[in-house]
């Protein structure tokens, strides 16, 4: 098993189907990427919208308990 | 008894659409309208005209199915009538079949029945008239059975039109491609009966399978 | 007794708590996975493997083209099934499984089509040919819009699953009708010009690459589909007592670090 181009230069021209390669390549690692991200994105926001409201609910909790 | 859900609806269905004729005859002449778009659109010249007419007659047919597939189900979830169709005791299947058959008695025989003028404005060869009627015949059966799933499904949205036209065009390509098939083959002077009979084993898995699928939807979607 | 205990299993599984609590512990363990067999699969497929005879280099895209294809179309198969055994065992975690793996699948099968489309331009000279295999891919794309556009036009979270779940039992009843015509289609038209050459023996340096991009894609789908399954497990269980636990740590977590 060998490394079939000889420079970077090389590797990203790849005979003229570099330009074909590298598209498919960058289009598809992106998309993929955007499948793990907005996961993570999403679980995140939750988190944080859940956490927003319990503290709310327990603000208004104290402030009644206060003016009792 | 068991056909007494299917026979009912079926002779239902049929009156309601007597009695609102302009409605019904909305599909008619939308496929009659949108084919004079073609020749006014491409050319008129008669050769390009027949060349492309078994694909042309079959999308227009399509559409107009399409277009009144939506109602299928409607008019029956605003009125209530839906609800009592599906607390009934009988099998869910058989009045879904008989309001399906209704909807292709009034939607896919008339456009069958009209199609061989559009085919003559289009200048479809003669030899096709025949296998055009007898595919738009059994093809316009299966698309308004798939056509009732989509129905089904989006009964309960207020703006299900354009969803279910997104829905059931998919699930629609096997009968248009097989539909189309026979008229070319039939211009192409070949056996025209391969296509037609597969669209026929199309149709009959359709009225086994799709009344379950329709009945279904109905019940689980329609009650939220 | 035991028959019972047999299926506690199955119970379990259908616990988003369960599931949030065990994926989370897989997750270093697959993310690793995943991201050494994408490196490890693209570095030998896109440096290491000989060229083709016919095709030169852009056959490399082969290694992204096929692994992607394949996935769509299995996921959605996975899609209808988690769908069926929610609409059969009315399982909340299945419909979960289902709701994500319609973006995922509408992505993979975006991607194939968008691959084979790069890779047509140099191997046969434009960028799209009406194909048997491209036409169902576009087809397929279309069946899973269809499926995500249905899911969300409910207000009803119940509503809009089991109308998914129907549409996506109902798609997979079609697809092998719809590939079978599409197919026949094509063999009625087929253009002499273009002559789409089927796949052809591969050799076996060409193939273990594939292989390993194969392997990782199905890891690359594991881990999306938890990802999005444990967020819409917050989203849906946001009410129960754990979750706010967890948030309320979490949130503890970040303003600790905003504090330093």
């Amino acid at each position: 098993m060998k490394f079939q181009f000889d420079s970077v230069q090389q590797m990203l021209e790849m005979a003229g189907h570099g330009q074909y390669v590298w598209t498919a390549v960058l289009v598809t690692l992106l998309m993929m990427a955007w499948l793990l991200v907005r996961p993570l994105q999403v679980h995140r926001a939750h988190l944080k919208t859940i956490a927003q409201q319990l503290r709310r609910e327990q603000r208004r909790r104290i402030t009644q308990e206060d003016n009792q | 008894m068991s056909n007494i859900g299917f026979s009912a609806y079926l002779r239902r269905d049929l009156l309601l659409s007597y009695r609102r004729l302009g409605e019904a005859a909305s599909p008619l002449i939308f496929f009659l309208l949108v084919s004079i778009l073609i020749p006014l659109g491409v050319s008129p010249d008669p050769q390009r005209l027949a060349e492309l007419a078994p694909g042309i007659i079959w999308v227009m047919a399509l559409l107009a199915t399409l277009l009144s597939t939506e109602g299928l189900f409607a008019a029956d979830h605003q009125d209530g009538s839906l609800e009592q169709m599906l607390i009934a005791p009988q099998l869910l299947a058989l009045p879904v079949l008989g309001k399906v058959t209704a909807h292709w008695l009034v939607t896919g025989l008339p456009l069958t029945l009209v199609s061989p003028l559009i085919g003559l404005m289009l200048s479809l060869p003669a030899v096709a008239t025949v296998p055009m009627m007898a595919s738009l015949a059994l093809g316009t059966a299966c698309l308004s059975l798939i056509g009732a799933v989509g129905a089904a499904l989006t009964v309960s949205l207020r703006k299900g039109g354009l969803l279910l036209s997104i829905l059931v065009i998919p699930l629609y390509i096997p009968v248009i491609i097989f539909g189309s098939a026979a008229v070319q083959t039939a211009v192409d002077g070949f056996n025209w009966l391969g296509p037609l009979s597969v669209l026929a084993a199309m149709l009959c898995a359709a009225i086994a399978l799709c009344p379950w699928a329709i009945g279904g939807a109905l019940r689980l979607v329609s009650s939220n | 007794m035991a028959s019972n205990r047999d299926w506690t299993w199955f119970y379990r599984l259908g616990s988003p708590r369960w599931f949030y609590e065990t994926t989370g512990r897989w997750l270093p363990w697959l993310w690793a996975l995943t991201l050494v067999l994408l490196v490890a699969g693209l570095v030998w497929g896109l440096g290491y493997a000989p060229q083709d005879a016919k095709q030169g280099n852009s056959f490399r895209i082969i290694y992204l083209h096929v692994p992607v294809s394949f996935l769509a179309l299995a996921g959605y198969y996975l899609m209808a099934i988690a769908g069926a055994i929610g609409l059969i065992w009315k399982m909340k975690l299945s419909y979960m499984v289902m709701k994500s793996a319609a973006p995922i699948g509408a992505v993979l099968t975006f991607l194939a089509l968008f691959t084979g489309a790069v890779w047509g331009k140099p191997t046969w000279g434009t960028y799209w040919v009406w194909d048997a295999r491209i036409t169902s891919m576009l087809i397929l794309l279309f069946l899973y819009l269809g499926v995500l556009a249905l899911q969300y036009a409910f207000h009803s979270q119940e509503a809009g699953n089991k109308a998914s779940a129907i549409l996506a039992l109902v798609g997979t009843v079609n697809i092998p009708i719809i590939y079978k015509s599409v197919d026949w289609w094509y063999t009625l038209h087929q253009p002499a010009t273009i002559k789409l050459t089927s796949a052809p023996s591969m050799h076996i340096d060409m193939f273990q690459p594939l292989l390993v991009m194969i392997v990782a894609l199905y890891s690359f789908y594991a881990l999306a589909l938890i990802l999005f399954i444990r967020a819409e497990i917050l989203q849906r269980e946001r009410k129960a007592a754990w979750v706010c636990d967890l948030a309320l740590r979490a949130d503890q977590g970040s303003a600790g670090e905003d504090k330093e």
